[in-house]
């Protein structure tokens, strides 16, 4: 296969790890209270800011010896996950929460507003322009240096990196989900909180651990973010965002595995937009793609029905 | 004069009145959602003039029917034909259904089993958006406020207040319908679809939550938008009393499926119907 | 009494001629039709004439008093003229974005697409972009000078008209979608908008007879400029008369008012609202919600066109850096700060808005420089708190969605349904009637807190279904 082909494909595979990860907050918020969390992305946005300020506190940098970096790397990212999942479920409590019976828009636009404010925090909090982040895990080729393949193609540790990060983490949360007695109380109040509340689930509870969840998987997209693509800005989890929302749709949203399939083929249509378009074009393309969606199959590729509840 | 013209054709089964006398024509309808079928082939006649009640307990698929009706689901196969004009047709081996507010434009009017007004629209402007398939001045007539939207409206709103009138509401016109008690809701959307200018009524549980005397007085209503307004009526209805005292032919559904048809009398005396309604036991016994 | 069953009469209304005199007639009645209103509420209507008063008077108010002795005095600022240009021009796209949110309930998040599309139309009819093309028209310039050249009045509804057409274009596919999808749908066409004006700078194309070599469709990340001023009747209308903008955005905002309030009260706008409070039922009288819903987007979306119009050809230049996401927020924003669904409302909040992120907040930063210097710490002179606009209106947004959803100037109607009533209400007690009815009649907005507010406790129990909720099947 051509080597160019094959290395936008590794691109957007890493890509669409991150993307899944984010997309997944989306999907489950979706899930169980039939929110597009608007902010989510901004919390992601946070949680890489937050990790890129850690990760320098700690003095971890180009050449620190790789036990160190790994440890002090597991370090920011328990510490991101868990301020990133606190302040996402402070938000349900404040901006969510009491709009719960209110009509659905009311909490939407309550979303809006909350991203915008956080946009604003880490805008005040890093001023606006791109924050770089140096190259902490080596843009080592593996498959040339380590298995000594003659290719162009680079499998480099950063992608390796993301892997390692996302997918443990995507196989524990679906895991979660769908066995232990917590997935199952998200998976009833997702399908009808009222019903579920009678059943003596505690729907607040639920909801409250579903935007825990939601929000240290952000985290840890956040800190992927700076160790593999180095750089952070204000406005980032607007666009990531809405990628990832896009991925959350493409997959079927409301749907884990969906969440994390949309993600990887949003990866890689970004990845060949970028390639063999032009990057200035591919915003359009990932926004074409979701109206197409939305508008030929609102069900996403594994489809879930959800119940017009109308 | 036509409760004179519903006893004759109360005699008759679904498929032996004229053509020339019926309002609705179902044949062979068909609803399934998925793997449940939730209508079964059903033929179903509708005279003029006629007050038909629908019964069966509850999942019988009374509302599905009348949804099929009204243009809301469309069946899974059958045909529906309103005075003359096709509500659902055959075409290959898939069923297609007119639009609801085409039905609707075609005349039948209907209430719901639970109360759908617009909550917080007046009393009159309930009305007045029953009216609104009729009206023909266009979104430049508004914006310009023309001779004909002035017209218009004026004579909209009058016979808007006619409505309320005949219903009893008139001193409620400028009150939030979900402001109203339950018994003028109750009444607002009867008035809500007589604006829409039916031939056809259909009335989902029309007593449903009232008491004796209010039920009373629903009855009587009905038997009055027949009287007074030539209307026909189909009605969906759990109290006896009233599906029985009003109704020129009563049809049974059970199971999606027929189970009988006749006069209130026929069908009252019809084991396979005490059956359905409370239980083989109850049938052998009685 | 079957008359109560058959439909009104259509009779022959008379056409044009009859309009015409019945807009005479009703020139002719306006005294008396004005004594009448001041004898029936005396207080209302001598109130109304001051502020209708004030409000043309206020441009020459601002010139001659306002701005020279306010500028830097307590209590507030007074705006300079492009401010309240832009406050014109933002109230007229929320009265149109509130046709399609307040009147008929449809989020629209990409209403910025629609002003762009009115900008763009503006310039492309009114500056030398094509300059392979000499049409002039109604114009002063010397023949055959490049472009196009078409008078304002005519590039105002131009810009009206596509926006319109690309509004109905976006919501014939998209309308059937549920509310939420609907909002990211038109997201992301606000997104795309924008990238198709910033990019299609060098086109090349071909596809049969059109063949495009390195064409300039949209003069890129530039944009277009320089744009003709708006010119009526020999008098200029462009940022260089600002005095004058601002009554011609005045007469816009006026029109705009009427149309939308003549909309509101016909038959139209109670589709409208009939779809917003339940959708199946509206669809059940008769409605065609599909139609009736695509024609609160175009329609909606020809006040965009207005705007951009405006924008374009007041500033002289349109590039695709106006039309951002925040653009579009900014306007919902505008609307639910106001009270949504009311006109009035909207218009107070795009006032607010932008007078707050425009005039208020430099001004703010300014008082502290001033102070800093005064108290001897200049570095209070460093904060800069138009910075904190967005923040500001983030903050809003929350707040205002949890202690007052329904705006400073409310509609009765949607404060009603955004506070979220229980459903026993449906059943009404006498006092709440009571009440109510007289609320109906005159609208008095601090008299909404009838109902109580929605209960905070999530968990506590099934609530029973609100009336306008579907039966299912039996």
């Amino acid at each position: 296969m051509d080597e160019q082909l094959l290395q936008t494909i590794v691109i957007g595979l890493s890509n669409g790890l991150i993307y899944a990860l984010v997309a997944l907050g989306y999907t489950l918020v979706y899930g169980i209270i039939e929110l597009i969390n608007f902010a989510h992305g901004d919390v992601f946005m946070l949680g890489s800011m937050l990790a890129l300020t850690l990760l320098v506190y700690f003095g971890v940098t180009t050449g620190t010896d790789p036990l160190t970096a790994i440890s002090l790397i597991v370090l920011v990212l328990a510490i991101t996950m868990a301020v990133t999942a606190t302040l996402n479920v402070s938000i349900e409590r404040v901006a969510y929460r009491p709009l719960r019976h209110a009509p659905r828009l009311a909490p939407l636009i309550s979303a809006i507003g909350m991203s915008f404010v956080l946009q604003n925090v880490g805008l005040l909090w890093k001023g606006p322009a791109n924050i770089g982040f140096p190259d902490v895990i080596p843009n080592t080729n593996i498959l040339t240096t380590v298995l000594g393949f003659d290719t162009n193609v680079a499998i480099t540790y950063k992608h390796l990196f993301a892997a390692v990060v996302t997918i443990p983490l995507l196989i524990v949360l679906t895991w979660f989900v769908a066995k232990t007695k917590q997935g199952k109380a998200m998976r009833a109040t997702a399908q009808d909180p009222d019903t579920a509340g009678l059943m003596g689930i505690d729907v607040n509870r639920t909801i409250a651990i579903t935007f825990i969840i939601a929000g240290a998987l952000a985290g840890a997209a956040g800190l992927v973010q700076v160790l593999y693509n180095n750089t952070t800005v204000w406005n980032l989890g607007f666009r990531f965002g809405l990628n990832a929302f896009t991925s959350a749709v493409l997959g079927g949203i409301g749907n884990l595995q969906g969440a994390v399939l949309g993600g990887i083929v949003l990866g890689l249509i970004n990845a060949f937009s970028d390639r063999y378009l032009s990057t200035q074009w591919t915003n359009a393309i990932v926004f074409g793609v979701l109206i197409a969606i939305l508008v030929f199959r609102p069900t996403g590729l594994l489809g879930q029905q959800l119940a017009d509840r109308a | 004069m036509s409760a004179m013209a519903g006893a004759p054709l109360a005699e008759l089964r679904t498929g032996q009145v004229p053509d020339d006398q019926l309002l609705v024509r179902a044949r062979g309808v068909t609803k399934r959602f998925g793997g449940l079928v939730a209508v079964n082939s059903v033929d179903f006649d509708i005279p003029r003039g006629a007050i038909v009640s629908l019964i069966g307990p509850n999942g019988a698929g009374k509302t599905t029917f009348f949804n099929m009706i009204t243009g809301y689901y469309v069946p899974t196969r059958g045909e529906i034909s309103f005075d003359g004009h096709p509500i659902v047709s055959m075409k290959g081996d898939k069923a297609r259904s007119k639009k609801p507010h085409e039905v609707t434009a075609l005349g039948i009017g209907r209430t719901f089993q639970n109360i759908r007004l617009f909550s917080t629209m007046s009393a009159l402007d309930n009305v007045l958006v029953g009216q609104h398939v009729h009206l023909r001045s266009h979104w430049w007539d508004a914006v310009l406020r023309t001779p004909l939207l002035l017209a218009e409206e004026e004579r909209a709103t009058e016979r808007a207040h006619a409505l309320l009138e005949f219903l009893g509401l008139e001193a409620r016109a400028h009150t939030w319908a979900r402001n109203l008690p339950y018994g003028d809701q109750r009444r607002l959307e009867i008035a809500r679809a007589l604006a829409t200018s039916p031939k056809l009524l259909l009335l989902d549980e029309p007593t449903a939550g009232m008491n004796a005397s209010e039920t009373r007085e629903m009855t009587d209503l009905i038997r009055r938008l027949r009287a007074e307004l030539g209307l026909t009526v189909l009605l969906i209805e759990h109290d006896m009393r009233v599906v029985m005292g009003i109704s020129d032919r009563v049809t049974v559904l059970d199971y999606g499926e027929v189970l009988a048809e006749g006069s209130p009398a026929e069908v009252r005396a019809n084991p396979r119907v005490i059956e359905a309604y409370l239980g083989r036991g109850a049938a052998e016994e009685g | 009494m079957s008359s109560l069953i058959a439909p009104v009469e259509h009779g022959k209304t008379g056409g044009l001629p009859a309009w015409l005199a019945h807009l005479a007639a009703s020139a002719a009645n306006w005294p008396a039709a004005y004594r009448a209103r001041v004898q029936a509420s005396p207080r209302r209507t001598v109130l109304m004439s001051v502020l209708v008063v004030l409000v043309f008077a206020y441009p020459l108010l601002n010139r001659a008093v306002l701005q020279p002795f306010s500028r830097n005095v307590f209590p507030l600022p007074a705006p300079d003229d492009t401010t309240v240009v832009f406050m014109l021009i933002f109230a007229t796209m929320a009265i149109g974005l509130n046709i399609v949110i307040g009147f008929a309930g449809l989020l629209d998040l990409g209403y910025v697409a629609f002003y762009a599309l009115g900008a763009y139309t503006a310039a492309y009819l009114a500056s030398p972009h094509w300059s392979g093309l000499s049409i002039l028209l109604f114009s002063d310039l010397p023949a055959g000078f490049p472009g196009i050249h078409l008078p304002f009045f005519i590039i105002f509804w131009a810009a009206a008209l596509v926006a319109a057409i690309f509004g109905a274009l976006l919501g014939a596919p998209t309308l059937r979608l549920r509310g939420d999808y609907l909002a990211i749908v038109t997201l992301g066409f606000g997104e795309i908008v924008p990238v198709f004006f910033k990019n299609l700078v060098n086109v090349h194309f071909s596809f049969g007879p059109i063949q495009l070599v390195n064409a300039n469709l949209t003069g890129g990340p530039l944009g277009i400029n320089p744009i003709d001023p708006p010119q009526l009747f020999g008098i200029e209308f462009g940022v260089i008369h600002g005095f004058n903008a601002v009554y011609l955005g005045l007469a816009v905002v006026i029109m705009s008012i009427v149309i939308a309030r003549n909309l509101e009260r016909s038959r139209m706008g109670r589709a409208w609202m009939a779809i917003r409070e339940d959708e199946t039922a509206a669809e059940m009288m008769g409605v065609n919600t599909v139609r009736t819903k695509l024609l609160a987007f175009g329609l909606g979306a020809s006040f965009a066109g207005f705007a951009g119009a405006m924008q374009a050809s007041y500033q002289g230049a349109t590039t695709s850096d106006f039309f951002m996401f925040a653009t579009s927020i900014l306007v919902v924003i505008m609307i639910i700060l106001g009270g949504i669904g009311n006109i009035w409302g909207v218009i107070l909040g795009a006032i607010t808005v932008q007078y707050v992120d425009k005039t208020l907040l430099s001004w703010v930063g300014n008082r502290l420089k001033d102070t800093g210097v005064a108290i001897g710490s200049p570095q209070l002179g460093e904060i800069n708190p138009s910075q904190f606009s967005f923040l500001l209106l983030g903050l809003a947004l929350v707040l205002m969605m949890r202690f007052r959803p329904e705006g400073l100037l409310p509609s009765r109607q949607r404060a009603a349904e955004l506070h979220a009533a229980p459903p026993d209400q449906a059943l009404g007690s006498a006092a709440v009637m009571e009440i109510e009815e007289e609320v109906i009649e005159e609208a008095e907005p601090e008299d909404i807190d009838v109902t109580p507010e929605a209960s905070d406790a999530g968990g506590g129990g099934a609530p029973p279904d609100p009336p306008g909720r579907t039966g299912g099947t039996s």
